[in-house]
């Protein structure tokens, strides 16, 4: 087994070790952080396909978070009245089905990253950053001004959606839910990044101008990893809603991009499970500094800037470092 | 004679008050290499750029076999076959050698959208890219990364993803540039070679290897083409001598 | 008349915004480097000229301070951390600059606490003019138009006519010749750098003073400068002046006019929200019809 196989499943079996160990001691609030973590992982893990394999520096995925959470909240808050969603140009109806809410966010978010990425492909550096930046802000303030759900205030709903055979009230059984399509999207991830498209996607990061000198046109590529990205980062939101259950317009804010970003690379950027790894430290930095201080996002910026200054390769990258110096030292 | 495989016809561009080439006219047939030679800043580069699509020409036209493809894009260049290597080495650093081959072969049959299947094990792209990593004399390179490549195996690399893209027509833009003596003479025998699989435009400083390899030649002087012709009409040209091989005479 | 009020707010809208956008768009334009702790420079500057004011009862001093204070932690962040990132990919300036963010929101927070602070104009500043046509109109947003208008003119000035200004010139065209000049390059970044953290200062101070003065101020107003430089062209004086104007007067006459146009075909308080709702997209909207047309923004040199 190579190395980096070995890390990813350490990463992974931590994180269900934790919420095991957890729920066995009877400890409910750690389960449910451990759930946050496998939610947040999981939105960076989506962000990790557009950023890490395909050099695509969105600074708005807080969008595609804040559909899936709001789809969530939306179907769920009209299956509590009974009303439709819509009547026309069908008549759609509330749900309080996980199944059939899920491929619902991800559609909403794949249509919106179209769109989004259509637009911001049509740059690239520093511009799709602020583009992308730009258009989540769009999303943030139509959502702070329609009224309809919510508005400001944001949308409660007071029952958490269900799950065929399994009871999403129990905090471990909801993290089994969590667990399982996060171990999905990295097996997603994985296969995709090694087959011919994630070959061509990996390429254009490197060297546009000879992929398309091999005939491979970069912006279809790219577009197509923007979508899949979005639509993982919504399955999250929507998980992050239900877990909640509540959702508000700071899912689709500036800082929400930025702390998704901040995940992928507080592991390690384009490292499978790198986001998980940072997602995991950062819940475990506000769970064990936020008591201590109400200012620990001080602390969190300056180690991000730590990082960002001297281990550009992120904790998985600094691990491996030390393991090869261990074993040559 | 048999019809050209390339054919520019009238091709003009310009950037503001500079006209970077001037109503070019050249052939490629099947079969040869045909050298474009000139001084620095005569306008190659730009040439080369609007024949594989990279910038748009003022004027003109351009035909490859038969078909006009002035309204294609690069990437639609490439897949007819329309292979292209860089001035400087161009390459995917982080794959290995036979993932970059591999990349080229995927790019060619046009079947970048699978998701699914291992590319590592898809022997549609293993095969092809090992048997053109063999033509190019890469051999045993194939889990190398390309970005731990001496140059001369670098250049290498880029012949075996050109001829990757089964290629009706190469168009090598100094290919000996930053070559020792002993690989030059080396990558001279390879093109010599090559020129049984498609023919070579071949844009090229070094006139040793110009005058062992070109068929026919063309000088490019300030954008326009002076004179065309063999090696034998080149070196007797009396305008060709003033304006560019003067200098090394 | 009212059409006339709305069009004098756009103009001071803005005027702030291209304070903010031409710092930006300068450090881009030179360094290469995207900021996005400028609206934390934004902040101080509004803090520095709050608490001066406060203390010293001089709205003046206050604005003395509020330049003093951001160019100082310009110069400081600049020489300490930015200068590290010149050489690095725009991911990692993200990222340093967003971590650049908390670091300054907290300790912010930390001093001043989370309730917001509001400044006093002096009375020379304050109450209405009355315009010609008899418009009556705030003093104090006129004189936020005419500082915009002179920096404009003076940014103008200093890019045209002084040594820096061809230094600066000389920097965006070509690095390694201003060194080769023997311009000391470290130094003309950070003079660069604070000259763009000051613009942001004295904005933060002039927005605090109709405003209030309170922690987070800063990113959505960066946010909407980055729509500025995204519609100006980056590295553009010119494009930041004409985007900001553009900005801000979409974005003050859509949120007077459309919901009124709404009102036309939908109930009047379905037109209020739904109108007001359009009307904050109105300026991304405004973006995306430029990345259409103009990709590299409308002054923008490279395709």
């Amino acid at each position: 087994m190579n190395r980096d196989l070995i890390v990813n499943l350490v990463i992974f079996a931590l994180l269900v070790a934790v919420a095991l160990g957890a729920h066995v001691a009877g400890q409910g609030f750690t389960v449910t952080l451990a759930t946050k973590a496998a939610i947040l992982g999981l939105a960076g893990v989506g962000l990790n396909l557009a950023l890490g394999y395909g050099g695509l520096v969105s600074f708005g995925h807080a969008a595609f978070f804040g559909i899936g959470g709001y789809v969530t909240g939306i179907f769920a808050s009209h299956a509590a009245n009974g009303d439709p969603i819509l009547t026309l140009p069908f008549t759609l109806m509330g749900s309080n089905e996980m199944l059939g809410i899920w491929p619902m966010a991800m559609l909403a978010a794949a249509l919106a990253a179209l769109l989004i990425g259509a637009l911001s492909l049509r740059t690239s550096g520093v511009y799709f950053i602020m583009v992308t930046l730009a258009f989540a802000q769009m999303i943030y303030y139509f959502a702070i001004s329609w009224p309809r759900y919510g508005g400001e205030d944001g949308l409660s709903f007071y029952v958490r959606n269900s799950f065929p055979g399994l009871n999403t009230f129990d905090p471990i059984q909801y993290f089994a839910i969590c667990a399982g399509l996060l171990a999905l999207a990295l097996l997603f991830t994985a296969v995709v990044t090694q087959s011919r498209f994630g070959l061509a996607l990996q390429a254009t990061r490197q060297n546009e101008q000879r992929s398309t000198a091999v005939g491979i046109r970069a912006t279809p590529v790219r577009l197509t990893a923007f979508v899949l990205s979005a639509m993982i980062t919504a399955l999250a939101g929507a998980l992050y809603a239900d877990l909640n259950r509540f959702v508000s317009p700071s899912m689709f804010s500036w800082h929400m991009s930025g702390e998704i970003m901040v995940f992928v690379i507080l592991g390690g950027v384009g490292r499978l499970c790198g986001p998980v790894a940072g997602a995991a430290v950062f819940i475990l930095l506000e769970h064990l500094l936020g008591p201590v201080s109400d200012h620990w996002q001080a602390l969190l910026g300056l180690m991000l800037l730590a990082i960002v200054l001297f281990a550009p390769g992120g904790l998985i990258g600094l691990t491996l470092k030390a393991l090869r110096r261990t074993e040559h030292g | 004679m048999a019809d050209p495989i390339l054919s520019i016809r009238g091709l003009k561009k310009s950037f503001g008050a500079l006209t970077a080439t001037d109503d070019v006219s050249l052939d490629l047939f099947p079969g040869e290499i045909h050298a474009l030679i000139g001084p620095n800043g005569a306008g190659k580069s730009t040439l080369i750029k609007q024949i594989v699509g990279e910038i748009r020409p003022n004027e003109g036209t351009i035909r490859f076999e038969g078909q006009v493809i002035d309204r294609l894009d690069a990437a639609a260049r490439a897949r007819l076959g329309l292979a292209r290597s860089f001035q400087v080495s161009s390459v995917i650093p982080d794959f290995t050698v036979l993932q970059n081959v591999m990349l080229a072969v995927a790019g060619a049959d046009g079947h970048v959208f699978r998701f699914h299947r291992p590319a590592l094990s898809d022997r549609t792209l293993t095969e092809p890219a090992r048997f053109h990593i063999a033509h190019a004399g890469l051999s045993g390179r194939e889990g190398t990364r390309a970005s731990v490549l001496s140059h001369g195996e670098r250049r290498k690399l880029e012949i075996a993803m050109a001829l990757a893209l089964r290629p009706r027509a190469f168009l090598l833009d100094e290919p000996m540039a930053g070559m020792g003596l002993e690989g030059a003479k080396q990558l001279t025998a390879i093109l010599s070679d090559l020129r049984s699989e498609a023919p070579i435009l071949l844009v090229e400083h070094d006139m040793d290897a110009v005058f062992a390899l070109a068929d026919r030649i063309s000088v490019l002087v300030y954008g326009r083409i002076i004179a065309t012709g063999s090696v034998a009409e080149i070196r007797a040209n009396p305008e060709v001598r003033r304006s560019y091989l003067g200098e090394e005479a | 008349m009212l059409l006339a009020e709305q069009v004098l707010n756009g103009l001071q809208y803005g005027m702030m915004l291209f304070l903010m956008a031409a710092g930006l768009t300068l450090v881009f334009g030179v360094m290469g480097l995207i900021n996005l702790a400028h609206g934390s420079l934004y902040m101080i500057g509004a803090f520095a000229c709050a608490t001066v004011a406060a203390w010293t009862g001089s709205f003046w001093l206050g604005l003395a301070a509020s330049l003093a204070a951001a160019a100082a932690a310009g110069a400081l962040v600049e020489m300490a951390v930015i200068r590290r990132l010149y050489p690095r990919d725009h991911l990692d300036q993200v990222l340093a600059t967003f971590a650049l963010i908390l670091v300054f929101s907290e300790g912010t927070r930390w001093i001043f606490g989370d309730f917001p602070l509001y400044l006093k104009l002096p009375p020379a500043l304050s109450g209405a003019v009355t315009l010609p046509g008899g418009l009556q109109y705030p003093l104090f947003r006129l004189v936020i138009i005419a500082v915009g208008a002179a920096v404009a003119l003076g940014l103008w000035l200093l890019i045209t006519r002084t040594r820096l200004g061809i230094r600066i010139r000389a920097g965006e065209a070509d690095r390694e010749m201003i060194g080769a000049l023997g311009v000391d390059i470290a130094r003309l970044y950070t003079i660069v750098f604070a000259l763009g953290a000051a613009l942001a200062g004295l904005a933060g101070a002039l927005v605090g003073s109709i405003q209030s003065v309170q922690v987070g101020m800063g990113e959505p107003v960066l946010i909407l400068a980055f729509v500025v430089i995204v519609i100006g062209g980056i590295g553009s004086i010119k494009g930041a002046l004409v985007g900001a104007l553009l900005v801000g007067m979409t974005d003050t006459l859509g949120k007077a006019v459309i919901p009124g146009l709404f009102a036309r075909f939908m109930e009047a308080s379905d037109a209020n929200t739904s109108g007001s709702a359009v009307a904050s997209m109105l300026i991304y909207i405004l973006m995306a019809a430029v990345l259409l047309v103009r990709p590299q923004g409308l002054f923008g040199a490279r395709a």
